[in-house]
């Protein structure tokens, strides 16, 4: 389903050259709950970034459904983005001024769904996440896990192939965590959505089907797990 | 279109102080804009009042070669039959009235005014029958009152009899040249003194009856004018045109107050040209306040905008977003704009600014007494109100253009 090839990326800051990917090349399946670990400056967001097509590579292609995505043109990307692609960030990332079904409906309506659709597929969503009642409550008045919850939401409500996830759980405690990455398995189960996530946390490793370890820009180990 | 809507109009609740501060910059502009535009129009529409009632009247009938004269004002270039155009006017509905205007020396002597001396003056002679059917010098006697018709008396203007020290009973001596050239002293008793509206009428005015000039003049029934009242709303270059063809002759011609009084429309112009460059320079202040205001807001939410492109939201579709932002901005700060406008308007115009005793002895140009009045121009209000939303909008897109120039991985990152 995404096909890495090659894949390298170099960050000029002045002078200086940071070789951020050395030539990564994985092949990901449909369905994979994968994690891509690493320690910091390893390379493991920017291949996620890419994957995302929200960073350009100097080297190497990648292709999403046999589509060269790496060739595209900006708005060509924004909108591949906008139909095939959930994020899940780290900091959350929700609008504060908006409640928790506004951040979630936003994304349907940058699709030009229709009211009633765009309502009935939000609650849906929120109630599937666990947030049944809490629609009406903007990001200030949630928790980080709720908060996290809100963006997962986010993610899943287009019901894209492909959710990519960095560093999902660092900023909440290691039992919200847990609850996190066992909703996002529960949805990677029930909607076949790949999840790709980034991490350098080994109990968030624990949960992948399949991890792929990177070290200084290197693919350095890549193990599935059996279940 | 709606959702962008509505994340434009709640973001504005994200920083209500700042949106207020900026909303009021921009208030402030175009309570400027309103308060300058009123206060000119009121000038302007007072000043043309005042020289139609008190110095040119709506036209005037001269002889031909008059204009170029005029500042020599010339006896024996003169309409020697002021009465039978007056007559012929008359017949067809328009009011007119016959005037000698001539320069002379104004003699003062130490009996009365405590000293010897002179000056120069232009002195108008009136029919006092007839003057005030097309001047309105009727309502602006101040002390006195208007001379009879063969008495050697004049009136005068209020602020030269303060100057000058005049008094009501005081008498003066005028010298100057009679039609033909010869030299003639006229001594005259102050009977009254006139205050009008019109500052250039109360620095200079001194008025006799015109029979008397006539016969001191030897100017036997001729007249330097005749000027004409035309009702407000008259077509005025259409009425000068009829009228010269009413009059019918040759060595005559109708002259509009427009083109009598072009050195003053020439300085009202300037003064609007210049008022205008100052209504440019708030709205530039206003303009970079919002963008310095949009910029700081874009720049805050950096990283909002990473997740949105991430989303697939067009870079379209977020300068919308915060285009609608900033027009929110300008809606509030319009509306604010306009209703300190309509205040000070409503003050303006009832009460106006009493500038005469800081001006009295500058002349601004304008016909205006003391108290500047404005006068209420929706037209401008409508326009400030849409300028107010339209330049918001107009300068968020430079903030936001420089934004979505960051990479989104920047942009994600941003703290």
């Amino acid at each position: 389903m995404i096909a890495v090839k090659d894949v390298k990326r170099i960050y000029k800051t002045g002078e200086t050259e940071v070789n951020a990917l050395r030539g990564v090349s994985l092949n990901i399946e449909k369905g994979e709950f994968m994690s891509i670990a690493g320690p910091s400056g390893s390379g493991k967001t920017t291949l996620l970034n890419l994957i995302g097509c929200i960073d350009k590579m100097d080297e190497g292609e990648i292709s999403i459904k046999d589509v060269a995505v790496s060739k595209m043109k900006k708005k060509e990307k924004t909108n591949f983005r906008r139909e095939n692609l959930g994020f899940i960030f780290q900091t959350y990332n929700l609008i504060p001024v908006l409640t928790a079904y506004e951040n979630v409906a936003f994304v349907l309506s940058l699709l030009n769904l229709g009211e009633k659709e765009i309502k009935d597929r939000t609650m849906a969503i929120l109630k599937e996440v666990g947030l049944q009642g809490m629609e009406h409550r903007r990001p200030g008045k949630l928790s980080g896990g709720q908060q996290q919850r809100v963006a997962i939401a986010r993610a899943l409500i287009k019901n894209p192939e492909i959710v990519l996830a960095d560093e999902p759980t660092a900023n909440l405690d290691s039992d919200t965590g847990k609850e996190i990455l066992g909703l996002m398995k529960q949805m990677n189960e029930k909607h076949k959505t790949t999840f790709i996530f980034s991490t350098h946390d080994k109990m968030v490793m624990d949960y992948a089907s399949r991890l792929v370890m990177l070290h200084d820009g290197q693919i350095q180990s890549d193990r599935k797990r059996r279940e | 279109m709606k959702f962008l809507i509505s994340l434009a109009f709640k973001n504005l609740t994200r920083y209500k102080r700042r949106t207020l501060i900026t909303a009021g910059a921009i208030a402030f502009g175009l309570m400027m804009y309103i308060f300058i535009d009123s206060l000119l129009l009121g000038l302007e529409i007072e000043s043309v009042r005042n020289l139609k009632w008190y110095e040119t009247a709506s036209a005037r009938v001269l002889n031909e070669d008059y204009w170029e004269n005029r500042f020599q004002r010339p006896l024996d270039i003169n309409i020697p039959d002021p009465d039978s155009i007056i007559s012929k006017l008359d017949k067809n509905g328009i009011k007119a009235t016959k005037r000698i205007e001539f320069s002379g020396d104004l003699i003062l002597n130490s009996f009365d005014f405590g000293e010897d001396g002179n000056m120069s003056v232009i002195v108008t002679a009136i029919d006092p029958k007839k003057d005030f059917d097309v001047f309105n010098f009727d309502s602006t006697i101040q002390q006195g009152r208007f001379p009879e018709e063969d008495e050697d008396a004049v009136v005068m203007g209020s602020w030269l009899a303060e100057d000058i020290g005049a008094e009501l009973g005081y008498w003066i001596t005028i010298v100057t040249r009679g039609n033909g050239g010869f030299y003639e002293a006229m001594d005259m008793e102050i009977v009254g003194i006139v205050n009008c509206p019109n500052p250039n009428v109360n620095r200079t005015l001194i008025m006799m009856p015109i029979a008397v000039a006539d016969e001191y003049l030897a100017m036997e029934g001729a007249s330097t004018e005749v000027n004409i009242k035309l009702p407000e709303s008259a077509d005025i270059d259409a009425e000068v045109i009829r009228i010269q063809n009413l009059l019918n002759e040759d060595n005559l011609t109708v002259m509009s107050w427009k083109s009598m009084a072009a050195d003053y429309l020439a300085i009202a112009e300037a003064k609007r040209g210049g008022t205008s460059m100052i209504l440019f320079l708030v709205f530039l202040i206003a303009a970079v306040g919002i963008s310095n205001t949009m910029l700081m807001a874009i720049f805050e939410r950096i990283r909002e905008l990473g997740m949105m492109r991430s989303l697939g939201m067009s870079d379209k579709k977020i300068r919308i977003a915060f285009m609608f932002e900033a027009a929110g901005i300008g809606l509030i700060g319009s509306i604010m704009g306009v209703i300190l406008g309509i205040v000070i308007n409503f003050w303006i115009v009832n009460y106006g600014i009493n500038y005469g005793d800081v001006y009295r002895d500058m002349d601004i140009g304008y016909r205006v007494q003391a108290i500047i009045r404005g006068a209420w121009n929706f037209k401008t209000m409508g326009i400030a109100f849409f300028a107010g939303i339209f330049i918001s909008t107009l300068v968020a897109f430079f903030p936001t253009k420089r934004a979505l120039k960051m990479d989104i991985p920047s942009c994600l990152r941003h703290q």
